[in-house]
């Protein structure tokens, strides 16, 4: 929140940050860049591989259920919409958290960080949800599909039509082979990558109920600030973000 | 500002501005915060409608390829909206956002060399390792 110029030629001659912030904040900045080089890496091999195959499992045939109202699918999107909405709406509670923090707000800060660590905890029952969904339905965790395995499951996961041209073409034999390890590669990935972005979700969690428990005890108020917020909030903006990106490559595409 | 004090108190480099809850300013700000909540709600929503279109109209080939446009466009976007006015990025100093983004092109390169990779690997086997079949 800097908005004083600075003299650019006294900005690197030492004694004050160039950047105007503490090193806190810019190494929580660099750590998230790190971060999202390691979840790039993780997404961008995911598409490598979904490009080297000749068929990928069809998102709308994998993810088309919802609890209560469609627990054996016949609605696709509808529930990572939901998941969705739920990290957008928490992440929107920490901005409001971090506001209220620039304007030494108490029971501000802890009315929004509340909401905050509700809506993760929302987002990560969700995703439990989806997960033993999948491993229940589906049988698939980590490995699925190996040397046969759970093979009748394989022909739900793509598309209909898409699969039916490809065996008229290549052969039945070769159809069951490719659609069976390419269902093994997506399920890899999205355990592996939803994973890593739900232990960041559980971490920042646990990170904000350490915030919270800090500005009630009024540590943050007789430091005069509440940077430490702002601080947990850049990270769990960056889940978020995360997110964004996941729910694009896995949902949409 | 003498430097034992950048040393000793990192506190003195938050510049906050320290407003009250109730201003007019701060009310501002909250109404520019719900703002953009709705501009994301917004994106998401017509990202999930294209996806929904787009299954149930059976979408191949070309067609398919330019809704994948529009969600990568509309990602982008959304990014874009978080990181400036969520992390306010784009309330910090010029070299502070210059820091961060310049490093993070590196995924033009890292995006079009792995895509590439993955599609030569489908080429190979599909037009030279025949036994592959």
């Amino acid at each position: 929140m800097s908005t004083v110029a600075i003299d650019k030629k006294q900005a690197w001659g030492g004694g004050q940050s160039p950047f105007q912030l503490s090193y806190g904040k810019i190494m929580m900045w660099f750590f998230l860049m790190s971060d999202a080089f390691t979840f790039g890496a993780f997404l961008i091999s995911y598409g490598t591989t979904r490009f080297s195959s000749l068929l990928w499992p069809d998102s709308n045939e994998v993810f088309a259920s919802f609890p209560l109202f469609a627990p054996n699918g016949g609605a696709p999107m509808a529930f990572v919409s939901l998941m969705t909405f739920i990290l957008i709406i928490s992440s929107v509670t920490m901005v409001l958290a971090v506001h209220a923090g620039h304007c030494n707000d108490k029971k501000g800060v802890i009315k929004w960080m509340i909401w905050t660590i509700i809506g993760g905890i929302a987002f990560l029952a969700c995703q439990a949800w989806e997960w033993m969904h999948l491993f229940h339905h589906n049988g698939t965790l980590w490995g699925a599909f190996r040397n046969g395995q759970a093979a009748d499951v394989v022909p739900h996961l793509f598309n209909h039509s898409a699969l039916e041209a490809f065996s008229a073409k290549e052969g039945a034999e070769i159809a069951v082979r490719e659609s069976a390890d390419a269902g093994h590669k997506f399920f890899n990935f999205f355990f592996s990558i939803t994973g890593f972005h739900g232990a960041h979700v559980a971490s920042g969690v646990v990170l904000n109920i350490i915030i919270l428990l800090n500005t009630i005890n009024g540590t943050y108020e007789k430091r005069g600030h509440y940077e430490m917020v702002e601080k947990v909030g850049l990270y769990w903006h960056f889940v978020d973000l995360v997110w964004v990106f996941v729910f694009t490559c896995f949902y949409l595409l | 500002m003498h430097f034992n004090d950048y040393e000793a108190d990192q506190s003195r480099l938050y510049n906050a501005h320290h407003g009250d809850i109730n201003s007019a300013e701060s009310k501002a700000k909250v109404k520019n915060i719900w703002k953009i909540t709705a501009y994301l709600t917004l994106i998401t929503l017509i990202e999930v409608g294209i996806g929904l279109y787009s299954h149930y109209s059976h979408a191949m080939g070309g067609l398919k390829m330019t809704y994948n446009i529009i969600f990568i466009l509309m990602t982008i976007l959304k990014a874009g909206l978080i990181v400036s006015i969520f992390m306010h990025l784009g309330d910090e100093v010029k070299s502070m956002i210059m820091m961060i983004l310049i490093p993070l092109t590196l995924f033009i390169w890292f995006i079009i060399a792995f895509m590439a990779d993955g599609a030569f690997w489908l080429w190979i086997n599909e037009n030279v390792y025949t036994w592959s079949k």
